[in-house]
């Protein structure tokens, strides 16, 4: 994951790079002649106004970047961005904050470019990314059982995601307990089962066509009974745009009342994501995101704009098919990852 | 469905309508609205600069023929530019066959086997599906429920992990049937090993078809998968699956730009029927406001049975409000009301998302209404009189109000109807879709 992206961004940085020196030299023809070296502690006259700015002037030599310096490189960056599927809007955000960070920067002559676009680059995206989930230490500090509610729309890996879930936290030390949520979708049981067996965890289950509410309610109250540290509950695919799947699900949340919803999308998803992420958290709220098929994407665009769109950080990521191939998801270390760390 | 680059689109257009001469200034704009719509809906970034190029290309240089106005030009490239990059409508061809699913994991390919199993038995052909997804847990169990609502044989042996095997044994099980088609497990293009997978897969199997199957949401990364799916075993039709979502869709255009084939079926739901084909004319049409009749047609075509509605007797004028309850029948036959207006030309007019469940929880409330008619009051309608409106009221526990309104409604309706006998064109056929929207 990323990989694509992060080429591409350092060609971008460099390109940057470029045209903050070229507009630099331009700048620094005209300004050579005044070095009129005024002494630094002038005694304050007339308000610190007019004395500041001579001092700024004269001491740091400083550049002014504008727009159009850089607007050819940021109109690359767009495309970039793009090309790797962060939505339209998270796009422009970004480019919004590198713009309005760049240009009118009064960057000291002779510190150095690539630090300054680098600074910019990384402010810009990690401001976007926000913070990761630490689940672990959620569960730590709340009461028990936690109850952890999946939701998202169909085919995106709500059930896999479950499963493994549930091994980590396992191998963590917990315990815990998986409520089998997806009534409608023919096989989710049987497949909820299988992965819970091979897991080594229990989990509660109805009919098919059962109501998924009882049947995560249930699950609680087992928890409870067995003090058991975690409650896993999925939920059945639902699109947004579906009314009564949505109140359906709302009704979950009012019933097993959880302590955190995950919301889980898959890291191919283009443009829509945005909509989707919206719309969830808008009906039933959303605490912590999962994004999976990470490993069959060398972009990573859809993170940037859930993110980006809900505000609420990821959690983790999933990676590949077996139990383990999911990982937590730390902002930092992608933002280096992507920007690079020596520029 | 596509309303959203729809609206894009339209709104980009809007902006051509009033001038007269092409300007550079405006074809840009307008190539840069749609750009940022076809961009929104995932449509990969190096296709749509190539559509810009040529769009812009072709609105400066070409002359508009005499008698079309600039707006009307310049839609009728845009238009032809996006069919070119639809491709060929790929063939459905009814006869024995047999199908290999190909596709990305959670795409749909599991729903999308048993919709298509439905679609050729629909069709009259003896169908059977093999399960071949021997690595998800449930994936046999999940198909054979499917099976079972429909009665196809299904094929699978769960616990087996040997796919040759079972397609081998599926071939040779399933061999009375005329279309045979073979789920296979997600997989993506970066695995190495599922890929060689399918590719002896396909080769087992000797499948006259191989599609892949494309979720509608799937972005930018569409294109290098469906290559490498392509270069594996020559996929010659791609399947869009989740369009009843907000997503666009446009990740399977760069699939099939990517394969050279064509878009062959749209899945828009969760029930087994929700399967529509395609046709790329009527697609963009969607796009472009300009509605999708032969779609519509071909839905009408298959549920509606001629004595459901006598469209002669309608044209002649006698239409009665029996007439108008078998319609609406005709209608509730033929799927969500929102589903069928999307297919309506109804001339680029916008209808607010909540319009489409008040309106078809108002057509189940005029039916009730009118299950408490006479015959007589069915047949002619002109007698009922205010008495008559609250017997029928109180018969269907509805107010004298909705039975005003019901009938208010009726009349709409007739002289909507003798409007399209007089006229007969596509005018008047518009005119009365924006009758039925002020409802």
């Amino acid at each position: 994951m990323f990989d694509s992206l992060r080429d591409r961004l350092q060609g971008v940085q460099q390109k940057l790079g470029l045209s903050i020196k070229k507009a630099e030299e331009m700048a620094s023809e005209p300004s050579a002649p005044v070095k009129t070296p005024t002494p630094e502690k002038t005694p304050k006259k007339s308000g610190g106004k007019l004395v500041d700015k001579v001092k700024v002037f004269v001491r740091d030599r400083e550049l002014v970047l504008t727009e159009k310096d850089i607007a050819d490189s940021l109109e690359e960056l767009e495309l970039i961005l793009l090309e790797n599927d962060v939505a339209l809007s998270a796009v422009d955000a970004i480019v919004g904050t590198i713009r309005h960070d760049l240009t009118g920067t009064h960057r000291k002559i002779g510190s150095s470019i690539d630090a300054v676009v680098e600074k910019t680059l990384k402010h810009a995206l990690r401001d976007v990314l926000g913070e990761g989930f630490d689940l672990t230490g959620y569960i730590d500090s709340h009461d028990r059982p936690v109850r952890v509610l999946f939701t998202g729309v169909n085919g995106t890996g709500k059930t896999t995601t479950v499963a493994k879930v549930a091994a980590y936290l396992k191998e963590h030390g917990y315990s815990v307990v998986i409520g089998s949520g997806d009534t409608f979708r023919a096989g989710a049981n049987e497949q909820m089962k299988t992965h819970a067996d091979r897991v080594g965890v229990k989990v509660i289950r109805h009919q098919h066509g059962a109501d998924p509410s009882a049947v995560l309610f249930d699950a609680v109250e087992y928890a409870r009974a067995h003090k058991i540290d975690v409650v896993l509950a999925d939920t059945a695919g639902r699109f947004h745009n579906r009314a009564n799947l949505m109140n359906q699900l709302e009704k979950i949340r009012r019933v097993m009342k959880p302590d955190l919803v995950v919301y889980v999308d898959e890291a191919v998803a283009g443009n829509d994501a945005v909509i989707r992420a919206d719309e969830f958290n808008a009906a039933v709220g959303t605490d912590a995101v999962v994004l999976t098929k990470a490993d069959m994407d060398t972009k990573g665009g859809a993170a940037i704009s859930i993110v980006h769109t809900i505000g609420k950080p990821i959690m983790f990521l999933g990676v590949g098919q077996g139990y383990g191939d999911i990982i937590p998801f730390s902002p930092d270390r992608i933002v280096d990852d992507l920007v690079g760390e020596s520029g | 469905m596509l309303d959203r680059l729809g609206s894009g689109l339209k709104d980009a257009l809007k902006k051509l309508a009033g001038k007269t001469v092409i300007d550079k200034v405006a074809v840009d704009e307008l190539v840069r609205d749609l750009q940022r719509a076809l961009l929104q809906a995932d449509v990969n970034v190096k296709l749509v600069m190539a559509l810009s190029q040529s769009i812009k290309k072709r609105a400066l240089e070409e002359e508009p023929p005499k008698g079309m106005g600039v707006r009307e030009h310049v839609l009728r490239i845009v238009y032809e530019e996006l069919v070119s990059l639809m491709g060929q409508s790929a063939e459905v061809h009814l006869g024995p066959q047999t199908i290999l699913m190909a596709g990305l994991q959670g795409s749909g390919k599991t729903t999308t086997t048993a919709k298509l199993a439905r679609y050729f038995q629909r069709k009259g052909l003896r169908t059977g599906v093999i399960c071949a997804d021997i690595f998800r847990p449930g994936a046999y169990d999940q198909l054979l429920h499917l099976c079972r609502q429909i009665n196809i044989p299904c094929y699978g042996e769960p616990g087996v992990t040997d796919a040759d095997q079972i397609v081998k044994n599926g071939l040779a099980e399933l061999a009375g049937n005329e279309v045979i088609i073979i789920d296979t497990q997600g997989r993506h293009a970066l695995e190495d090993n599922l890929i060689d997978e399918i590719v002896r897969l396909n080769v087992i199997s000797k499948a006259t078809h191989r599609w892949l199957v494309i979720d509608a949401a799937l972005g930018q990364q569409a294109r290098d998968q469906a290559r490498r799916f392509h270069e594996a075993i020559s996929i010659d039709g791609v399947l869009i699956t989740k369009m009843d979502g907000t997503a666009k869709g446009g990740g399977a255009l760069s699939a099939v730009s990517e394969t050279k084939s064509g878009i062959v079926f749209i899945g828009s739901g969760e029930t087994i029927e929700d399967l529509e084909r395609f046709d790329p004319n009527g697609f963009i049409s969607r796009l472009l406001g300009m509605g999708d009749l032969k779609a519509l047609v071909e839905r009408a075509g298959e549920v509606i049975t001629d004595e459901d509605v006598d469209v002669n007797a309608m044209l002649r004028g006698k239409f009665t409000l029996r007439d108008m309850y078998k319609q609406m029948e005709a209608v509730k036959k033929m799927g969500p009301l929102k589903q069928v207006l999307g297919m309506l030309p109804l001339g680029g007019m916008e209808i607010p998302q909540d319009a489409f469940d008040v309106t078809g929880q108002k057509m189940e409330r005029y039916r009730f209404v009118m299950d408490s008619m006479t015959p007589a009051e069915l047949d002619n309608p002109s007698i009922i009189s205010g008495s008559r409106i609250h017997r029928i009221a109180l018969g269907a526990g509805s107010t004298p109000e909705e039975v005003r309104e019901l009938l208010k409604y009726y009349k709409k309706m007739q002289r909507a109807l003798k409007g399209m006998r007089g006229g007969g064109g596509k005018f008047n056929m518009q005119r009365m879709m924006k009758k039925f929207g002020g409802m």
